[in-house]
This record gives structure tokens, sequence and C-alpha cells, in this order.
């Protein structure tokens, strides 16, 4: 808080101006007041509408009405085998996704920022695919992966290794799409931990050569303790946006083969689009929200990103 | 002694090479993608899916530009996605850092500060999808489906609670005695916000712009459910609307996803600096 807060207001008091004087005393919550009522007429309104939809049964035809069914959707998840499905898809997905792209992250900052700290534009260029649209991103891999003429078999054969059909593979399908993943936000963790890196303090690291400390020893005991803020922020930020999934799956799978692939998000469009059931998919959604905010939270609360 | 040397200076040059390597792989996996995208941009069809491929196009082609660009809309798509992207980022700035200024600077009464700051921060955790039958059925009521205002608002719903948070810490990183002294020298508490905090915050705002900017420009799910028309579909539906069921148009979708990554990536040449910095000093902070 500014110390001169009550300064001002008798300032302006003496300047006069009615209105003025009005908005400068109270500025702390007209400055704040478009954000909130934005957001509330964005997020609280959509939120109750959910909790509205999810205990109905919603028929697709907008004339009839809505059949209140209690918890009837939510009652539906715990024997509803394509959901359970796609949860467990999004829980790999995540997992794999994001330790994927925390490791190569850390490592290629790690070693841009030992090697080569001068050259800046080769940091811009291994930020590109995250600049690109995920769309764009996935019609690339869908041409790269494609099984007869795509680049990748190609390759594959060029190195004697077997073809595959890739994203059309049963048991690659997953795996395509957390390549494309990981290759599009390797860059986001990467930019990250380069800019926590840069902000490391000297003295420790001179001290600790001084105490002849291995470099192994330096980035067990130094390096990763500094880091762990901007770690954590990577991980949440990766982890809510991996749960969300959807462009890639979209285009490049559309859930399949055999569901392998069918993620939460994309199971919701399908159950409220395809299946024209908007409560049951409003009951999915709140699930999905429940579980992001309730791991995110814990997860703020532990690293105490929160102030 | 003079072994020892000679011996980690050994390993250290290898240490070095195997890291220029790792980082040259790193490269090309980063870039042949987009390389990829680019040369089957410049392909008739019959070489895009030429057997083996054709690593640099032979008889290059503007071919699918102008299926793209001058017999389909797809300018007109870009032309809504760069609208979109640019009212989102006027509105989301502009209010975030409002916000973010009155959350890193002023007190309220009862805890609000902090209450405010966690909820505002949680509003974007929400994932699109949950919100997307509502709004749907909100710009439904208002008639506003298919119209680029109504992307405009949905899209400020995820950025407004980015650009507060980013602004919030940047405001916090600024000594708060500058604007003290503005205050002293009879400048009131708005003035002291306009001419003192908001010229030293330049580069946050910036960081914080382009991200809202690349953000509103790639968004697909909403906009995919709220827009049908050529004349609100951004480019991103555009692009996805050339998969179809019975074919896919390669060359088109390449040069079309090509188009669309160029501005934002000469836009990131430019603002480089800004980039790492903002981040450095923004999101790491929380």
């Amino acid at each position: 808080m500014l110390k001169s807060d009550k300064d001002t207001s008798a300032k302006s008091l003496r300047r006069g101006g009615g209105l003025e004087h009005w908005a400068e005393r109270h500025l702390r919550y007209l400055m704040l007041a478009p954000t909130v009522l934005i957001l509330l007429a964005l997020t609280i309104f959509p939120s109750i509408y959910m909790f509205y939809a999810a205990v109905h049964r919603i028929s697709p035809n907008p004339d009839l009405p809505w059949e209140f069914v209690g918890v009837g959707n939510f009652a539906r998840l715990l024997s509803d085998p394509q959901f359970h499905v796609a949860l467990r898809n999004t829980v790999v997905f995540t997992l794999v996704a994001v330790a994927l792209e925390f490791l190569l992250g850390l490592g290629l900052a790690l070693l841009l920022d030992r090697f080569i700290r001068r050259l800046s534009f080769l940091k811009t260029v291994l930020m590109i695919p995250m600049m690109l649209p995920p769309i764009a991103v996935a019609i690339t891999w869908k041409l790269i992966y494609e099984p007869q003429f795509g680049v990748l078999n190609e390759i594959m054969f060029l190195l004697g290794l077997p073809v595959q059909a890739w994203a059309g593979d049963v048991n690659l399908a997953m795996f395509s799409i957390i390549v494309a993943d990981v290759w599009q936000w390797t860059p986001f963790v990467f930019l990250l931990m380069l800019a926590g890196l840069a902000s490391l303090p000297v003295e420790p690291y001179e001290a600790a050569a001084l105490d002849g400390a291995s470099s192994w020893r330096q980035f067990w005991d130094l390096t990763l303790p500094f880091l762990k803020p901007v770690i954590a922020i990577a991980l949440l930020l990766r982890v809510m946006d991996a749960l969300r999934l959807f462009d890639l799956v979209f285009i490049l799978t559309g859930g399949g083969p055999a569901d392998r692939t069918k993620v939460l998000s994309l199971y919701i469009y399908q159950v409220a689009y395809r299946f024209a059931d908007p409560g049951y998919a409003a009951a999915i959604s709140l699930f999905v929200l429940f579980v992001t905010i309730v791991l995110s939270t814990w997860f703020m609360k532990r690293m105490r990103l929160a102030e | 002694m003079a072994t020892i040397r000679t011996r980690s200076r050994t390993r250290e040059m290898l240490l070095r090479l195997s890291a220029y390597l790792a980082i040259l792989v790193a490269l090309i996996l980063t870039l042949f993608p987009v390389y990829w995208i680019a040369a089957n941009s410049f392909k008739f069809d019959i070489d895009i899916f030429a057997v083996p491929p054709e690593w640099v196009p032979r008889n290059p082609t503007l071919k699918h530009y102008d299926e793209a660009f001058i017999q389909r809309p797809f300018l007109q798509y870009a032309l809504n996605s760069f609208l979109v992207a640019i009212g989102t980022t006027v509105i989301s700035v502009t209010f975030g850092t409002m916000a973010g200024y009155a959350l890193a600077r002023f007190s309220y009464p009862w805890q609000w500060r902090k209450q405010i700051s966690f909820w505002i921060l949680s509003t974007r955790m929400m994932p699109p999808i949950v919100s997307i039958i509502p709004l749907y059925l909100f710009f439904n009521y208002f008639d506003m489906l298919n119209t680029k205002s109504a992307l405009i608002i949905a899209y400020t719903a995820f950025n407004l609670p980015f650009a507060t948070w980013m602004m919030k810490s940047y405001f916090q990183d600024l000594p708060v005695e500058l604007e003290e002294a503005a205050v002293v020298d009879g400048d009131t508490r708005w003035g002291a916000f306009l001419h003192v905090a908001l010229p030293l915050a330049r580069p946050g705002l910036a960081a914080t712009a382009i991200f809202c900017l690349i953000i509103s420009w790639n968004e697909f799910l909403l906009s995919l459910v709220i827009t049908l028309t050529e004349q609100s579909q951004t480019l991103p539906i555009g692009i996805a609307g050339r998969v179809t069921q019975y074919n896919t148009y390669w060359g088109e979708i390449s040069a079309a996803g090509f188009m669309a990554c160029v501005p934002i990536v000469i836009f990131a040449f430019i603002v480089q600096k800004h980039l790492v910095r903002g981040l450095s000093l923004g999101a790491v902070k929380g």
C-alpha cells in the first residue's frame, strides 16, 4: 500500500472537482471493477448455468422442457466406460507429455545457458513451435505421420526401421499425440527455465567452486532449489493445458483408433454435439473443472505460489 | 599436474562438443516440421505425395497460395483472426493492467486482495470446453453467434486473468517510491499510475500483449463452436475446414498454415528481448 494514500485524497479534495474527487478516492475499486465485472459475467454465469444444466436431462429439441434428474448425470459417470477411457487417456497423456516437456526443456535451457549464452536469436528459433497455431501444428504432424507418403516413414525406411501407421495405429496413436505436443510445448518450458537461469545469483556458485563442488553437486544443491518457483509455474501451466488438450486430438486422430486417444475435452465435445446430450456434457465438464481447481489449488498452496 | 590439466581440457572439449551436437539436434527437430510445411506449400499435389519424398520442391509453384488466398476466403479468415486478436488484446491488456496495478498497490478491507487475486487466477483454470455450452447459449440469446464481437468477448474471459496476473507481478517489482514522489509533487494517484508506473512497466506491457495476441490468434475450440460463417470464422477454423471426411487438401492447408505462422514468428523476432524478459519478471515471480 502506498503510504501517501490518504494525503492524495486530501490534496484532490483541496483542488475540488466533485466527480473527479470521488473517482480519485475510490480509485482502488474503480481500477479493479472492469476486470472483476467482466470475469463475473463471463465465468459466474457459465458456472451457474453448468450446475443447472448438469442436474437436468436436456432434449435436443429446444421446445421441450428440461427434465430434472438430480445427480443422475453424475451417477452416469461411474458406469460410463467411455468416460473411464477418456479419463485414463487424459491422465496418461498429461503425465507423460508434461514429464518429457519438463526434462527436455530444462536440459536444453541448461545446455544453452552454459555453452552458448550469446546467440540469443537461437533461443527465439527454438521457441518457434510454441508460437504456431496448434491447428497448423496438428496438420503438420498429420502430414509427417501419414502412413503412405509421410516423411517419418520415409526416414524409418532409410534407417532400416519398420514402417508404422503412427497416428492410425492402436498402440502408437497416443505416442504420436504426445510427440506432437512435446514438440510444440517443450519450448515453453525451455523459455521459462531460461528466464529462471538468467536470474540466478552468482555468489553461491563462486563459493561452491572454491569448495571444489562438482558441477553435478552444484546443479542439485544450488540450481534446482533456485529454480523451484519457475519449475512449479511451468508444471502448473503445462498440466492445466494438458488437461484441456483438444486441437491435436481433434485433427490428428479424432479420438481413435479404438478410442485410444479419446481425451476428456474431446469426449465432452462429442457428448454435447454429436450425441446432443448437453446435460451430461455439463456434468463431465464440472468434473473436469473440479479436478483442475482442486489439483492446482493444492499445488499452488504446496509451492506457496499465491503470495 | 600437467596430465591432469590436459585431461580436464580434453574432457571440457568433449563436453562442449556433445553440447553443441545436442543443440544442433534440437534445432533440426524444431525446424524440420516448419520447413516441411513450407516446402509442401510450394509443391504440386503430385509432388507432395511423392515416394520417396521430395526434400526440396523441384517445381516450385504458388498454386496453393492462389487456391487458399484468392479462390478461397483465407484472407477473410486471416483478417477476422487479426481483428479478434487485436480487440481481445486491447481489452485484456487495458483492464488487466488497471486491475494488476490495483492489486499490486492498494490495500482492501477484509483480505480482499488475496481473495480477489486468487479468484481471478482460478477463472483461468476453467478449461474452455467447460464454458462453451453456456457461452454458446449466451451468445445465441443475444443474437451474437457468428460475430467477431462474440469471439472477442469469449477470448477476453481467458486472456484477462492472465494479463492481470502478469501486470500485477510487474508492478510489484517496480519500486513504489517513484509514484510516491509524483504524488508528493502534486500528481493524483491516477496520474502517478499513468505518468510514472505505466511507462516503467512498458516491457511488461509488451510481453503481456504478445502472449494475448498469440493465444487469441491461435485459439481453436471456442471459434469452432461460436462461428459458422465465412465472415466470422478465424484462420485456425478455416484451416481445419480443409481436412474433410473425404479429402485433405494438403497443399492448400500447408500454404494457409505457413502463412498463419509467418506473422507470429516475425513478430516474435522483433520483440524477442521483451519475450524473455517479460517472462523472467512476470510469470516466474507469480
